[in-house]
């Protein structure tokens, strides 16, 4: 057997101190990797959310590494975390991901309750964080959209102001209209809103609001209070399952009124719970992937997601029409990561502070969901109205499709 | 009759029923073994769930129905041998297996995510659709809320004529009296006792059908708030007495609708929770229960 004596060892030491200490610095090098990192809903039962965002953050990472990488560095994906949607779990994840001081950019949680869990020690933090899905306005504009945003916090996912505006906007036309809201900050807020962009649209609207929790397998009470009421047009803010459960009991008791749902109600589970009641079903939702033709990136991220994955679930049956859900559920997160990417491309530095100038600098850069982006300093959310489209489902043969209607 | 309460009152029975039935098999293993299977819950999702996976692989709805029955009869089996049992004779009569059942039903909720998903899926119409309706009265008249409610009351009425009127609900009676007494008569106490979580399981599977069909949807958490509200008829009808349940049912599914309705939509769960207080406080032994008597 080989023996190491005291000197050889000394060597071995000296020679292993000094590959330590060289270490960090290769790390820190021109051809160490740029790290962005995440917590979603990755499973759960609202995973349509957090596993469509890593789909979507995933091809942009595979995109840029194709094409050489950010000045020659590649680009990964380090932590990707799974909070269920639970927000004690997201802060448990966002302060794991944090204490990787290697991560350079982030990307938020699924959901309001985890993105408003984590933001204070985002913020704290400085690295730049970028909003896909939440729609919670506080979670930009902590002290109202009038005074300025987080510094390092920019967002793109449909934001509860614009939304509501585009609902009002639908639910003018009816004098009564009813509301139906999930009981989570989601709904309430949102709730809020739409009703205050009615009443300033229509001084003579009246709105009877009622909430229920997620999950409710019975929403006779709230619908016949809103049937009650006279309501001419029934909205729902919540999500697809319980908008399911909410049409199955309009139609069991005979309730006919119009339906409008968010981008949030009217996903595939709403589809597959509701059945053939879809029919006649409006809803808001990113106008991208309903315009014919798709502008661009738009064509390019389905495209892009095709050959990857196929008409799945998330894609829909029918190769050349999308679900229009498809930017909300994913584009989202390959524009997440686009955004960061570019904003490290144009800095030409991994350090927060630069990246969120960058980010303050971006102008009309082309998206998935919304066709330009612009963030300034005072301009933190990217989505505006005519971003959205409302949309009608239809029945063309045994498929659901959604026709973009404004 | 006002159509306002009308709606309420129909919707309110109908869920109340499945209420009844999930608290009728919390009785059955509550005579048996004095213990609540509070993996119920999970046992609905699960034949629910079973039923959709078959009906999609091609099988007849009948046939898928009967499937997901067999299946969580089978796990009532599993239940009774390996969280119940157990847990009684190693806790000598405390409490164990109330974690050892909710951890069964955690389980079952893994295993149903894991092979099915945890996204929400379509749960097809069994019997009706949610547009069949008859109209009495000039009131509109759910089909599928009618067969809920028929459904339930008369599987309760089943299970209340056997227990009365054959010998081996005789037995189950005896069991619930002095299960030692009913050994040393010959009665086969432990068959007897995995009867009683065979028929508690394919109650809830049942509830669980019944259920989904109303929703329309079943995902792997979905039978947990059920259990809750099964519970509290158990409590509020008399726990262990089969017309206490189904009147607790009812009344918990009747109360909390016109409480939604006429109230707030708000406080339309709290009083299910509000009930089981004021009757645990007021009456221990529930509206047409008997309170419990120990031999010195």
């Amino acid at each position: 057997m080989a023996r190491i004596g005291r000197r050889s060892f000394g060597a071995l030491a000296l020679a292993g101190a000094a590959s330590g200490l060289s270490a960090p610095r290769i790390a820190r090098g021109q051809g160490a990797t740029i790290k962005f990192g995440f917590t979603a809903a990755l499973t759960g039962p609202f995973n349509e959310f957090g596993e469509g965002i890593r789909r979507g953050a995933e091809i942009a990472v595979e995109e840029v590494n194709k094409a050489g990488g950010i000045n020659g560095r590649r680009v990964e994906l380090a932590e990707v975390l799974d909070d269920q949607l639970v927000p004690d779990r997201a802060v448990q994840n966002m302060r794991r991901i944090l204490d990787n001081r290697e991560i350079v950019g982030l990307m938020a949680p699924s959901g309001s309750g985890p993105t408003l869990a984590i933001v204070d020690m985002v913020q704290a933090d400085g690295r730049p964080i970028i909003n896909p899905q939440a729609q919670t306005p506080s979670i930009v504009y902590p002290n109202g959209a009038d005074k300025p945003p987080r510094p390092n916090v920019f967002s793109i996912s449909i934001d509860n102001t614009v939304e509501a505006a585009k609902l009002a906007t639908a639910l003018a036309g009816y004098r009564t209209v009813g509301i139906l809201h999930e009981s989570t900050g989601y709904g309430v807020t949102g709730a809020q809103l739409v009703r205050a962009e009615l009443q300033a649209k229509r001084r003579d609207a009246r709105l009877t609001v009622e909430s229920y929790n997620q999950r409710a397998q019975d929403m006779t009470a709230q619908l016949v209070r809103v049937q009650r009421a006279g309501a001419e047009a029934l909205l729902v803010i919540g999500l697809g399952a319980d908008t399911a459960v909410i049409r199955r009991n309009m139609s069991r008791l005979n309730i006919n009124i119009p339906l409008y749902g968010t981008a949030g109600a009217v996903t595939v589970p709403y589809i597959e719970g509701a059945g053939d009641l879809v029919v006649g079903t409006r809803a808001v939702n990113h106008a991208a992937f309903g315009r014919r033709p798709m502008h661009p990136a738009a064509q390019k991220f389905a495209d892009l997601y095709r050959a990857k994955h196929g008409t799945d679930r998330w894609y829909g049956p029918d190769p050349a029409n999308p679900f229009v859900s498809l930017a909300g559920t994913v584009a989202s997160g390959y524009d997440c990561l686009n955004l960061l990417i570019d904003a490290v491309r144009r800095a030409g530095s991994t350090a927060p502070a630069d990246i969120v100038k960058a980010l303050n600098e971006t102008r009309d850069f082309a998206g998935a969901t919304i066709a330009s982006i612009t963030f300034t300093p005072q301009q933190h959310v990217a989505l505006k109205v005519e971003d959205l489209g409302t949309y009608e489902m239809l029945k063309e043969g045994d498929r659901v499709v959604l026709k973009l209607r404004d | 009759m006002d159509d306002f309460f009308f709606s309420l009152v129909l919707a309110g029975i109908s869920v109340g029923s499945v209420y009844a039935l999930i608290a009728i098999g919390l009785n059955l293993t509550f005579w048996t073994t004095r213990t609540l299977n509070f993996g119920q819950g999970s046992l609905m999702m699960l034949c629910a769930m079973l039923v959709v996976f078959l009906a999609s692989q091609g099988l007849a709805m009948a046939l898928a129905v009967i499937g997901g029955l067999l299946v969580v009869a089978a796990l009532g089996v599993f239940v009774e041998r390996f969280t119940i049992r157990p847990a009684l004779v190693a806790s000598g009569g405390s409490m164990g297996w109330v974690v050892s059942t909710l951890g069964f039903g955690i389980v079952l909720q893994g295993v149903a995510a894991k092979y099915f998903g945890s996204q929400a899926m379509a749960f097809p119409d069994v019997l009706f659709t949610t547009q069949d309706y008859v109209t009495v009265l000039g009131q509109h008249l759910s089909l599928q809320y009618l067969v809920v409610l028929a459904l339930s009351v008369s599987l309760i009425l089943l299970l209340e004529l056997f227990v009365r009127k054959t010998v081996w609900g005789q037995a189950v009676f005896a069991i619930s009296l002095d299960p030692e007494l009913a050994l040393v008569q010959g009665m086969p106490v432990r068959l007897i006792i995995l009867g009683s979580f065979v028929a508690s399981s394919l109650l809830a599977g049942v509830a669980g059908i019944l259920s989904a069909q109303i929703g329309g949807t079943v995902d792997p958490a979905f039978g947990f708030d059920l259990v809750l509200f099964g519970f509290v008829a158990a409590v509020l009808g008399g726990m262990g007495c089969s017309v206490g349940a189904l009147v607790g049912g009812l009344a918990v599914g009747l109360i909390s609708k016109l409480v939604g309705g006429y109230i707030s939509t708000a406080a339309e769960h709290a009083i299910a929770f509000a009930l089981l207080m004021a009757m645990l406080a007021l009456r221990p032994q529930g509206l047409l229960g008997r309170p419990e008597v120990s031999k010195a």
